[in-house]
């Protein structure tokens, strides 16, 4: 009867599952049926698709990368002192994903536009951020730098942080213990957290679209394409990006995650 | 030398001193104290990964207090080894060397097989240095854990509760591993358990701490055999502790509420005490059967009987609440049985007071 009772629990389970996962499938897996064989190798004909893609994917890196620099020494940070306002900081680092993305894109354009405070200090050296790259790098960093941080934060207080204590009488400094020993156990959680990242920085449209409508990322292409051709001339660059983003993290789930599941077991 | 001068150390609301102890060059120190007693405290301020409120600290002969861990010289072990999960035996072993020590050599800072190789034989690890620390049972983390610590040559090592996460065989060999590389190194050890049986199988010195207060330091069997004050007794093991005032005319005599009066060996420290009887010093006979010069008999009816491996541990009722440990052997000869009415003595020697506070 108990046994009974707990394969009812996972067929009930597995039920939940499987709506869910439909849910997700059945809009992608329609685009990319509804676009036709063949669809791929034309988009990729397209150089403005083409220069979009590549805008969008770089963009996001360049994204990734700044909130990496700056963003796992906090996460670190976080995970392992308290002190007065951390929960203030959490809170902060959060807020993005709570923003309305238009609403974050106007945000950013009162700090970084051409009348902005930073816009105007940085304007002498050259430094734009409306319709140009670094606003798009801007915008994507401001909307996705919590899936990094915070994923990085749960990883870092993971690792028990006596091991970096036996590092230090070891002889390392706090920052070789660091690096010697608990960034090499968190690292699988960093970049997963970088992944996640980067995939919002390449979806992003609302903060974008206000602060560079120009040059184009796939998800302003998409729309312009839309609103002037109609689905059918919108669904390549979607397709696209689609699948370019399903092999990323295909390949990161797979080649470069693998040992999560082994790792709850082991000792980190 | 391991110094503290009225240390204190604080987590949270919880606190521990101020701590005065001195553990001598070459000597292994154990200090023990129940679960919660602040002793992983003391020994990570003593590491320099913990900040202490208050006091100082000093390893052979330096303070130590505002130096950073990495600049201390003291090694660490931790219960659960806490080997690095990302190196291999080898390299966890090797963490610890320095360049300056001529262990690491090349623009790799290769670490020096010849001393690595001296350090495995020492500890015994020579078989496992290519293992991951995943695959070593929880004996073998231990040795490597002490090895990795070693290699960073200390002046001192702190051990938090090594063996407890080790099964019994285990434990001895490791008990003696423990013993005889710290003796050969001519390290200052302070060893951290809650376990009397560990304390006392290694200790050159015990230093008893209970509640964040440390209550005594001494010599195992002094402070087996003379407990500061009752919960030092209770937690040693001397499950007989008795409330008495010293009579008037005799001060070797003490007169319990029930009117029993036990002879003592040395004279009464004040006017109220606790006496307290370790259960080994406790004699069971049966009825009319002790010797007849034995002083402090007292009838009694067993009303529990507990083994305890090759001993049983007899609980009876008498003018006192007593509990005894025989061996399974002598409870048999006895034919103990929970009702039996037997008789108990203790001689005088066995019986220690303490003032009552």
């Amino acid at each position: 009867m108990r046994g009974r009772r707990l394969s009812l629990f996972w067929a009930a389970c597995a039920v939940a599952g499987a709506l869910l996962v439909a849910f997700v499938v059945l809009p992608a897996a329609s685009m990319i049926a509804g676009a036709g064989a063949g669809f791929l190798g034309e988009a990729l004909r397209q150089g403005d698709i083409r220069r979009s893609l590549w805008l969008t994917v770089s963009a996001a890196l360049i994204a990734t990368a700044i909130a990496f620099v700056v963003g796992v020494p906090l996460a670190y940070l976080l995970a392992r002192r308290d002190f007065v306002g951390k929960r203030a900081i959490e809170g902060i680092i959060d807020l993005p994903i709570v923003f309305p993305h238009t609403a974050a894109g106007i945000a950013l354009l009162m700090v970084w536009g051409r009348d902005g405070i930073m816009g105007r200090l940085l304007a002498p050296f050259g430094i734009s951020f409306t319709e140009t790259v670094a606003g798009i790098v801007l915008a994507m960093l401001f909307v996705s730098l919590p899936f990094l941080v915070d994923t990085s934060r749960e990883t870092f207080a993971l690792v028990d942080e006596r091991y970096e204590h036996v590092a230090r009488t070891l002889g390392s400094s706090p920052g070789g213990a660091f690096l010697r020993v608990t960034f090499p156990q968190a690292w699988r959680g960093v970049l997963a957290g970088a992944v996640l990242m980067w995939g919002r920085g390449i979806s992003e449209f609302g903060a974008v679209v206000i602060l560079a409508y120009n040059p184009k990322v796939i998800s302003v292409l998409t729309f312009e394409l839309f609103e002037g051709f109609g689905l059918r001339a919108a669904q390549p660059p979607a397709v696209l990006i689609v699948i370019v983003a399903f092999v990323v993290f295909l390949v990161v789930r797979t080649v470069l995650l693998p040992r999560r599941g082994r790792s709850r077991k082991g000792s980190a | 030398m391991i110094g503290l001068r009225g240390v204190e150390v604080a987590a949270g609301a919880f606190s521990v001193g101020p701590l005065d102890l001195d553990v001598p060059a070459g000597e292994y120190a154990v200090l023990l104290g129940p679960s919660g007693a602040g002793k992983t405290l003391v020994l990570e301020a003593l590491a320099g990964v913990r900040r202490v409120r208050a006091g100082r600290l000093f390893v052979d002969g330096a303070d130590v207090t505002r130096l950073p861990a990495e600049r201390r010289r003291v090694g660490l072990v931790f219960q659960d080894g806490l080997l690095f999960p990302h190196l291999s035996v080898a390299a966890n072993v090797a963490y610890g060397f320095h360049r300056g020590n001529g262990e690491r050599t090349g623009w790799l800072r290769r670490p020096s097989a010849e001393r690595l190789a001296q350090l495995a034989e020492e500890v015994g690890i020579t078989h496992l240095l290519k293992r991951r620390p995943q695959t070593l049972s929880g004996g073998e983390r231990q040795r490597v854990a002490l090895a990795r610590a070693l290699a960073a040559r200390p002046r001192a090592l702190l051990l938090d509760e090594p063996l407890s996460a080790v099964d019994v065989e285990a434990r001895e060999e490791l008990q003696e591993v423990l013993r005889s590389v710290c003796r050969r190194e001519g390290l200052t050890v302070l060893h951290v358990t809650h376990d009397r049986a560990e304390a006392f199988a290694l200790a050159d010195t015990c230093a008893l701490l209970v509640d964040g207060t440390l209550r005594q330091t001494g010599r195992p069997q002094d402070v087996l055999r003379w407990p500061a004050d009752e919960a030092v007794a209770r937690f040693l093991g001397a499950r007989n502790v008795v409330r008495a005032v010293r009579d008037e005319s005799d001060a070797r005599l003490a007169h319990l509420a029930t009117g029993v009066a036990l002879r003592v060996a040395d004279p009464l420290p004040a006017a109220a005490v606790d006496l307290v009887m370790r259960p080994e010093d406790v004699e069971v006979w049966p009825v009319g059967a002790a010797p007849p010069g034995a002083a402090n008999r007292l009838r009694a009816t067993v009303v529990r009987l507990v083994l305890q491996g090759g001993h049983v541990l007899v609980g009876a009722e008498s003018p006192a609440p007593m509990e005894a440990l025989v061996t399974a052997r002598r409870a048999e000869d006895l034919g103990l049985r929970v009702g039996a009415a037997v008789e108990l003595t203790v001689a005088p020697a066995c019986v220690h007071s303490i003032p009552t506070t």
